[in-house]
């Protein structure tokens, strides 16, 4: 169907910076479920992942309440399971991080579930790819929860070291 | 290293790298003190995470692929030779778990 996905923020990095909301104040909460475009996204450090918290109230929730699972395709070794409990942050990269030389990029989409449903836990898809600090291309299928039942109105992107140094970040609603 | 220990080395290094930007409405600003306090226990948290959790991704990582691994236990068998075993514990050995 034409006209599905209402664009309702968006963040073009050019410039490094250390990290960035979507949503937030420009949260709009007429939509059941959420998808981010996150195109062409490098960091300035190597190993280092994108990592990011929902955020409540425009504030980033910090509790050790994120759990994940993720299934990791490497183009260059065997796939690999990845999950973990009672974190303070999701992440998009598995642990080994991404690279900063040309085309060691990561491309995702995530998918956000009942973030306007205080009565709920919110939860997250993600589907990944990139390629990593050694140029190895890696693909990454799975998602989080925040075990706290409450509402979000966003996404806050960070990294563990360095900056995000560019790429195209856009939330959506999907039309009901 | 304790949590604190980790919080100690996060504003060291937040400080080395201060000025630190935020992008709001892609407008690119310096960081708060509130937003540099929450950088610090940020980082410390997900120091905390690779020390006590990165060893499992570090030995997937460098664990051969299962066609691999039965592929030196076969040649094992064939010649008596211990090339998986000595894969697996090398692979431990290099990627401790910590205490």
């Amino acid at each position: 169907m034409a006209g599905s996905l209402i664009k309702i923020d968006e963040e073009i990095v050019t410039s490094s910076v250390a990290s960035f909301t979507l949503g937030g104040s420009d949260w709009d909460s007429s939509y059941d479920v959420y998808m981010v475009a996150m195109n062409n996204v490098q960091l300035d450090t190597d190993t280092k992942n994108i990592q990011y918290q929902f955020t409540a109230s425009n504030t980033p929730q910090t509790t050790a309440n994120y759990d994940y699972a993720s299934k990791n395709l490497r183009a260059n070794t065997g796939f690999a399971n990845e999950s973990n409990t009672n974190l303070t942050f999701l992440y998009i990269n598995s642990s080994t991080g991404t690279g900063t030389a040309t085309g060691e990029t990561t491309q995702a989409i995530l998918y956000l579930f009942n973030f306007n449903n205080s009565s709920e836990y919110s939860f997250v898809t993600k589907e990944e790819l990139a390629r990593d600090y050694n140029g190895a291309l890696r693909g990454g299928q799975g998602g989080g929860v925040y075990t706290v039942a409450e509402a979000h109105n966003g996404i806050h992107f960070f990294t563990n070291a360095g900056n995000i140094a560019s790429g195209t970040f856009t939330l959506y609603g999907l039309k009901k | 290293m304790t949590l604190e220990e980790l919080t100690v080395e996060a504003t060291a290094e937040i400080e080395a790298a201060k000025p630190l930007y935020k992008q709001v409405n892609n407008e690119r600003l310096e960081f708060t003190s509130a937003d540099y306090d929450q950088a610090i226990i940020d980082l410390a948290n997900s120091k905390w995470n690779d020390q006590q959790f990165g060893y499992i991704q570090a030995r997937q990582e460098a664990y051969g692929s299962v066609q691999d691994q039965l592929d030196m236990q076969y040649w094992d068998s064939v010649n008596s030779t211990t090339t998986w075993a000595d894969h697996i514990a090398q692979v431990k050995s290099d990627n401790p778990k910590p205490e």
